[in-house]
């Protein structure tokens, strides 16, 4: 099984005032392509900060992230910018629709810095709708959807430019229940259907049990790897 | 979806508070317009001579000082010379004081060759000419005192103890004065020869070439250096901008004021686009985390600052030549500001000026967007 993601010996460390503030302690991760990733472990044990770093946002302080074969730790600002939006589709827990753009013209966010055509662009953001289930709300604003709703039309942003991975952080947090649970089976789909990788972090266990494999952190350091299910790129996992 | 509709979307994103903003520029900016237009009406005033090839002639010691009336036909020998005339500042008011405006002694039968600009109709410039204490008077004062032509009105001297008593014989067209008051200078100097003793406060000299202006002004001023009413001769332009030069401070208050302005209304705009940068701090940490540079986000938001900035000036300017072209500002300002409005010039000026204010007062908090660390902006959102 090919590797999508390479996390070498990773240390990250924060300066927040005059002192230092070691967040990651010489963590190695590697994740396959079409795995399903989650990152557990108390507050303050450093997962954000790991899934920041694999999506791009952030840089370690020593070590290497390695994505599809490139050095991104090595990559400036401008650069990294453009590795996201081509390589990488996130999913943020409040979800963060921008309120004054309907749900199709957040899906469409990304697209904006392709160079596909209005209508090609019309076109991703129906798929991406429809695979989540919304083509009905395209021209709904957040405000007229439902909290899952939302977090479904964030998944749609996500997945429309068809990046190389997707990174969630608590995508179920402020969901209720039943939500939380279309959420997950969501995102196993696009993980069994689509063969999206996703690394996502997560406190609550039943959510991380929706994932082939799960890790946990504590004070920066990888304490546990749970591997539930072998990687399978394709075809669907039984519930 | 594109950036435009983005844009626009996040300008009216909080319609109150864009409003309020929009509002509270377009009141500055009216107000800066109609500073600007004030001081181009001046500028207007001093150029209104323009044109006419007339020069006048003062004494070089100051313009209260007068000139003997035997100067006269000394300059109208002078070769170039077309015509010359007496003109008097009488200075006087109608009934009370409140109710000033320009009003001069002339030469009755110069109208229609020195001051030519002043259009009076035939028959009454000669009714005028016909009537020792005949006047011709501009509309504005018709309008402002229900004045009509045959009506007896009597001034009330204030520099001379002369209360000129006229009858109305004529109405004139003039590009730009509108509210003067001329009666004849034989009537004015029988009732005051024995204070003014043979003097007038200034000639007007037509000149046929106006080529040949700098050689008369220079030959007239020569030919009284040594004279005891050495003269100081003007074309009617510089004349007139001795009276703005007057009024100096009055423009220098005026352009400081507008600045004043325009800087508060920076102030203002950067504490509102501050708080619309603010309260958007996640929806960027998002936008650059899905690969929005921060180049393209700076771009957005000073465009979406500098909309602003252009509507809140273009609301005031535009919305000053509305008003100042219905509100008659000659008669509001008993004649001070005459054929006042806010031209092409003022308008652009005012826009100019507006879109910069978008972009002082939106530069720093789009800049700080854009510089905004994703992770630092996102940790309020995961």
């Amino acid at each position: 099984m090919s590797s999508l993601v390479e996390i070498r010996d990773v240390h990250k460390i924060y300066r927040r005032d005059s002192f230092d503030v070691p967040v990651l302690n010489g963590v190695s991760v590697t994740v396959p392509k079409g795995d399903f990733l989650a990152l557990m472990g108390p507050s303050g044990s450093g997962k954000t900060t790991l899934l920041n770093l694999i999506a791009g946002i952030d840089r370690p302080t020593r070590g290497q992230v390695v994505v599809d074969d490139k050095e991104i730790s090595a990559f400036n600002e401008t650069k990294l910018a453009t590795w996201r939006a081509t390589h990488v589709g996130f999913i943020f827990q409040m979800y963060n629709l921008i309120p004054v753009l309907d749900a199709a013209d957040n899906v469409e966010m990304p697209l904006l810095l392709t160079k596909l055509s209005k209508r090609e662009r019309r076109e991703h953001v129906e798929t991406a709708l429809k695979i989540v289930g919304l083509a009905d709300r395209m021209h709904h604003f957040p405000r007229q959807l439902s909290g899952g709703q939302e977090q479904r039309v964030s998944i749609a942003r996500a997945i429309v430019a068809d990046p190389t991975i997707l990174v969630a952080d608590e995508p179920t947090g402020d969901l209720d229940a039943k939500s939380a649970h279309e959420i997950l089976d969501l995102l196993q789909q696009l993980n069994d259907e689509h063969q999206k990788t996703v690394v996502m972090v997560t406190h609550d266990p039943r959510a991380a049990e929706r994932a082939r494999r799960t890790l946990h952190l504590d004070k920066g350091i990888l304490v546990e790897s749970q591997h539930l299910e072998p990687v399978a790129p394709a075809g669907p996992r039984g519930a | 979806m594109t950036f435009q509709k983005l844009i626009l979307r996040n300008l009216f994103r909080s319609k109150l508070r864009t409003t309020l903003t929009l509002f509270l520029m377009g009141a500055i900016f009216f107000f800066v317009a109609t500073m600007l237009s004030i001081l181009e009406n001046f500028e207007a005033a001093a150029n209104s001579g323009e044109g006419q090839n007339r020069l006048a002639v003062q004494s070089k010691i100051s313009l209260a000082n007068p000139l003997p009336l035997s100067h006269e036909e000394k300059i109208r020998a002078l070769p170039g010379v077309a015509d010359v005339a007496k003109l008097q500042w009488v200075g006087a008011y109608y009934k009370e004081p409140k109710n000033f405006f320009a009003n001069f002694a002339i030469d009755h039968d110069k109208m229609s060759s020195v001051w030519d600009d002043y259009a009076v109709p035939k028959d009454q410039l000669d009714a005028f000419v016909a009537d020792r204490q005949g006047a011709i008077v501009g509309p504005e004062l018709i309008k402002r005192y229900g004045w009509k032509i045959g009506d007896r009105v009597t001034l009330i001297g204030q520099i001379f103890p002369f209360n000129p008593e006229v009858t109305i014989r004529g109405v004139y067209t003039h590009k730009f004065d509108t509210s003067s008051f001329f009666f004849h200078f034989d009537y004015f100097y029988e009732s005051m020869k024995e204070i003014t003793g043979g003097t007038v406060g200034t000639f007007w000299v037509k000149v046929a070439n106006p080529k040949d202006m700098p050689r008369i002004s220079q030959q007239i001023d020569d030919m009284f250096e040594n004279s005891d009413y050495p003269t100081e001769t003007f074309t009617e332009k510089e004349f007139q901008q001795q009276f703005m030069a007057m009024i100096g401070d009055v423009k220098l208050l005026f352009r400081v004021v507008s600045l004043c302005s325009i800087f508060m209304v920076v102030l203002l705009a950067a504490l509102t686009m501050s708080m619309a940068a603010r309260e958007r701090v996640t929806e960027i940490a998002v936008m650059k985390a899905i690969g929005y540079p921060g180049r393209l986000i700076l771009r957005l938001m000073l465009i979406e600052f500098v909309i602003l900035g252009f509507l809140g000036g273009a609301l005031g300017t535009l919305g000053a030549k509305v008003v100042y072209k219905f509100v008659n500002m000659t008669e509001v300002t008993q004649g001070f500001l005459v054929a006042f409005g806010v031209n092409g010039k003022t308008i652009a000026t005012c826009l100019a000026a507006a879109a910069i204010v978008g972009l002082l007062a939106g530069g720093l908090p789009a800049y700080r967007s854009a510089r905004l660390s994703v992770v630092d902006g996102l940790r309020k959102v995961w």
